[in-house]
């Protein structure tokens, strides 16, 4: 735990500090390298060849060799138009004699995007390899002049299994995380950065950078017509209203729930856990789009309130002016249903994570508290809670980012059933109910406006880093964990 | 030891297999028109989608494209994709889609705005060697609403390849008279009397527009690919916008009218609360289980506007085949788009599946106008337009209609009628992006 405690201001410190080390060490490789450390520069193997590692030296040759043909055959293609995102617009002409499109030599602004990134990304990765041996070929130097044994290729190997395991295992997962998690991202950061819509589609259309406008545009600076500033402020004011009702109920409720099965009087706890684990069972989407039809419009819901009454008796007070009760198409109504419906979802898995720490409640202090004469509210409010919330704190905020994302539980409930009313959020194909990712979603899916997606969900992952960061440091800071010992 | 260590880089190993494959979700299909076919003695590969009712038919229909090219190796797929969702599927990558796929008229304006689609008239030379037929000849066979609703800017763009798919009226005659359902005012009523209720969605910019249609408003496409729309004006009939949303306002407070959602017409239908309904051949089917007897169908009423009777307008829509720009055998897709939906091939498609035709000589047919739902759709046609709008146009039209059948907006109130035309029509108007 000693590591965690420092601030991060310090941690940035020490971050800088190693890749400022890092090139201090080439630097000093560099100057006080032989000729062989210095020509290793140009041939990657030659420092080790010179002290008769030929296997590395040969791995080391075949992988330069591997990315300067990479460079020439593949990233020579994209990387020179990446600048202009291609020039060259897709053009066909048929040719009855073969029944073929003759086509150009056409450029396709995506796949120069996207390629153009992976080439930086490998060429970032062999930068590093290139700078890390140099250095190595200048401790292979010193050592030899040392007089010291210089591992052969089989103890290399071996000590890849022992000693630096940890780097044996890391290596996939770090290549699965760059290829699949860091390059989408990138990717998408970048498209924030161009026009990539619907009339700018490859192959057949070109798209080209246009700086911050998406950014300008998202936050009410945009053309005449759009509101899109407008809607985007009434939907992140409801994603964030959202994610806080819907952590906080569940989590609520799930403890409160698993107090009320684990308490002494309850007859068959067992049975009522299973009941609500059922919940779990059903997978969201059968069940959300079942609650969406029984709360539809004409749904059964609405049928048993027009037949008691309740609907004609809403509509006298003046609470609705339609002859069914809008649970899921009428703002206020709808945004309250939602919460509702995500308790019923959301309630079972709390209340299994509440259960497993429940059981581990010291059982000591809640029982010294009981002898001083502690009332169940304030055993509850003093040493359950706490106890509770330290354990569970870093759920919470996981669970927050989570429901600001939760795509599930909105899309289903509303899509077909929710029409807005409110003409400015409908000019840019957005409704009340929507959260971020929801409109992100329908405006690739439906509209192809990939830019203004890509500008949102930036948006979405600032909100999201920024939230988790300062949450975590407030939570881990300070010995909390000691106040329960 | 070593066993941890082993089982440790087991589990990390499935972990960055179990990432790739979460990964790996956008992983194209093969693109089956690769090769370099073309000469005659090699094997053409094609790949074709249509509905899922459709393929036992498409699979028929394509033995028989064989059989009708012998002297040419054929290797043709066919694949299941949704006329209503084809747009979504092909423009998400236009290189891997199939060579020829079916959709519904509305989307052409999107699928030729990503240069998607083939233009038939430069494939002349192909249709002229093989299907012995011209694109004139084409457009001479089918219908002039269906060629003119394939074609942009005059270009024939795709094959049509059925009609009806526009909507109308559906009405129990055992409540409703036909001269009753001739127009809103008396259908209400005669639905009223019997404790029954008229269906229409309004909350979509493809029914609500009918209104302004039949009023004698338009849309259009500009060059700038933008909505060209006016209904916020005065028609070319004389009316207003406002006065058009008057009309509306009043059908949808009457008490007999109900609101539908939009895609909830069918689950309606089968409710059983209706007499009447606005939909298409679609529902034929639905409708004459739940009418019974009463089934019946005609062109949609006449409403009142400002005093006199207007006839309501609609959206008449086709399924049209498409081929694909990127097709590897653009040619050959032609032909076989061509032959899918030849004059043979429309019967079979109409006794098969009981669509409404396009080409002229089948929809004369005796079995064809013997429909009732093709005939109320083919009578309704009359009044019918074609709608290019924009993609822009959607969700304000929908937001527009949603307003109208929750009644947001009162109809003695002109102003705030006048706003919500000023602010739809601004909405249906914006760049596309």
């Amino acid at each position: 735990m000693a590591n965690n405690k420092k601030t991060p201001s310090k941690a940035i410190g020490r971050f800088f500090k190693g890749i400022g080390g890092f090139f201090a060490e080439f630097g000093t490789a560099v100057s006080k390298g032989d000729i062989f450390t210095k020509l290793s520069l140009i041939w990657m193997g030659a420092g080790y060849a010179r002290h008769k590692q030929f296997i590395k030296a040969a791995i080391m040759t075949v992988l330069e060799a591997a990315v300067i043909l990479f460079s020439i055959l593949f990233a020579s293609q994209y990387v020179p138009k990446f600048g202009t995102l291609g020039t060259v617009q897709a053009e066909m002409i048929f040719d009855p004699v073969t029944m073929k499109n003759i086509m150009n030599d056409y450029d396709n602004s995506f796949k120069i995007l996207l390629y153009s990134l992976i080439c930086f990304v490998v060429w970032i990765a062999f930068f590093f390899v290139w700078i890390k041996n140099t250095i190595n070929s200048y401790k292979i130097q010193v050592k030899a002049d040392k007089g010291e044994h210089i591992n052969t290729f089989i103890e290399d190997i071996r000590m890849y299994k022992d000693e630096k395991f940890h780097i044996t295992l890391l290596t996939l997962p770090v290549l699965g995380i760059v290829i699949f998690t860091v390059i989408p991202i990138l990717l998408l950061i970048l498209v924030a950065f161009t026009n990539y819509d619907q009339n700018h589609m490859p192959p057949s259309s070109l798209f080209s950078w246009v700086g911050l406008s998406n950014f300008v545009k998202l936050f009410g600076g945009g053309g005449m017509t759009s509101t899109f500033g407008y809607s985007f402020v009434r939907i992140l004011g409801w994603t964030l209203l959202w994610a806080f009702f819907a952590t906080f109920t569940t989590y609520i409720g799930g403890i409160l729930l698993s107090l009320l099965i684990n308490n002494k009087r309850t007859k068959l706890p067992k049975l009522w856990r299973t009941l609500f684990v059922v919940t779990i069972a059903v997978p969201q989407f059968v069940s959300l789009l079942l609650v969406r039809n029984f709360f539809a419009n004409g749904g059964i819901v609405n049928t048993f309130c027009k037949a008691i009454g309740l609907t004609g008796w809403l509509r006298d007070i003046g609470l609705i002016s339609t002859s069914y009760i809008p649970f899921l198409s009428a703002p206020g109504w709808a945004h309250v249903m939602i919460i509702l419906i995500n308790i019923w979802i959301g309630v079972p898995y709390q209340m299994l994570i509440a259960t497993g720490v429940l059981m581990n409640l010291p059982a000591d202090q809640i029982e010294s508290a009981r002898i001083d004469g502690a009332r169940p509210r304030q055993i509850f409010a003093k040493i359950t809670m706490p106890y509770m919330l330290f354990i569970t704190g870093p759920t919470l905020i996981t669970d927050f980012v989570k429901n600001i994302n939760n795509f599930n539980v909105i899309y289903l409930l509303t899509e077909g059933v929710y029409t807005t009313t409110n003409q400015a959020l409908a000019n840019s194909q957005a409704k009340e109910v929507d959260l971020l990712v929801t409109w992100l979603f329908r405006l690739t899916q439906d509209y192809y406006n990939y830019k203004m997606a890509s500008a949102i969900g930036i948006v979405v992952f600032i909100i999201c880093a920024v939230f988790t960061l300062v949450a975590f440091n407030k939570m881990i800071k300070g010995d909390r964990e000691e106040t329960f010992q | 030891m070593r066993l941890k260590k082993v089982l440790a880089l087991g589990l990390v190993g499935a972990m960055a297999i179990s990432m790739a494959a979460c990964g790996k979700t956008s992983s194209s299909t093969d693109n089956g028109g690769s090769g370099n076919a073309g000469t005659s003695n090699e094997t053409v590969s094609l790949r074709v989608w249509g509905g899922e009712e459709d393929q036992n038919l498409l699979k028929e229909l394509v033995e028989k494209f064989k059989t009708t090219y012998p002297d040419q190796k054929f290797n043709i797929e066919i694949g299941v994709e949704s006329e209503s969702t084809a747009k979504d599927t092909v423009l998400t990558d236009v290189e891997a889609a199939a060579d020829v796929f079916a959709f519904a008229s509305d989307q052409i304006v999107d699928l030729n705005n990503a240069k998607a689609l083939a233009n038939i008239e430069d494939m002349d030379a192909a249709l002229q060697n093989y299907a012995k037929k011209s694109v004139a000849d084409i457009k001479a066979a089918n219908g002039d609403g269906s060629v003119e609703a394939a074609s942009i800017d005059g270009k024939l763009m795709a094959f049509p390849m059925t009609g009806g798919n526009g909507y109308f009226l559906y009405y129990d005659s055992s409540v409703i008279s036909e001269e009753d359902a001739a127009t809103w005012d008396t259908l209400l009523a005669a639905a009223d009397k019997a404790g029954k209720k008229v269906g229409m969605t309004l909350a979509s910019g493809w029914y609500d527009a009918s209104f302004f249609y039949g009023a004698g408003f338009t849309t259009g496409l500009n060059d700038d690919g933008t909505t060209a729309i006016d209904f916020n004006g005065t028609s070319k009939d004389g009316y207003t916008g406002v006065q058009v949303t008057q009309s509306m306002l009043n059908i949808a407070s009457n008490k007999a009218f109900m609101a539908i959602a939009d895609g909830d017409i069918s689950n309606q239908i089968a409710g059983g609360t209706l007499a009447a309904v606005v939909s298409g051949t679609w529902d034929a089917e639905n409708a004459q289980k739940v009418f019974g007897n009463g089934y019946a169908a005609a062109k949609l009423p006449t409403y009142t506007l400002d005093g006199k009777q207007v006839q309501q307008g609609s959206v008449s829509g086709y399924k049209f085949l498409g081929v694909n720009a990127y097709s590897k055998n653009v040619g050959w897709a032609t032909v076989l788009a061509e032959f899918l939906t030849n004059e043979e091939s429309q019967a079979t498609r109409f006794e098969q599946r009981q669509l409404a035709p396009t080409n002229k000589k089948v929809a004369a047919s005796d079995e064809v106008s013997k429909n009732v739902a093709i005939a109320a759709s083919a009578a309704q046609d009359a009044y019918g337009v074609i709608q290019t709008v924009s993609a822009k146009y959607w969700d304000p039209a929908k937001t527009f209609g949603e307003m109208i059948a929750q009644g947001s907006i009162s109809a003695t109130d002109e102003k705030a009628i006048q706003d919500a035309l000023d602010t739809m029509v601004e909405g249906a108007k914006a760049a596309v992006e």
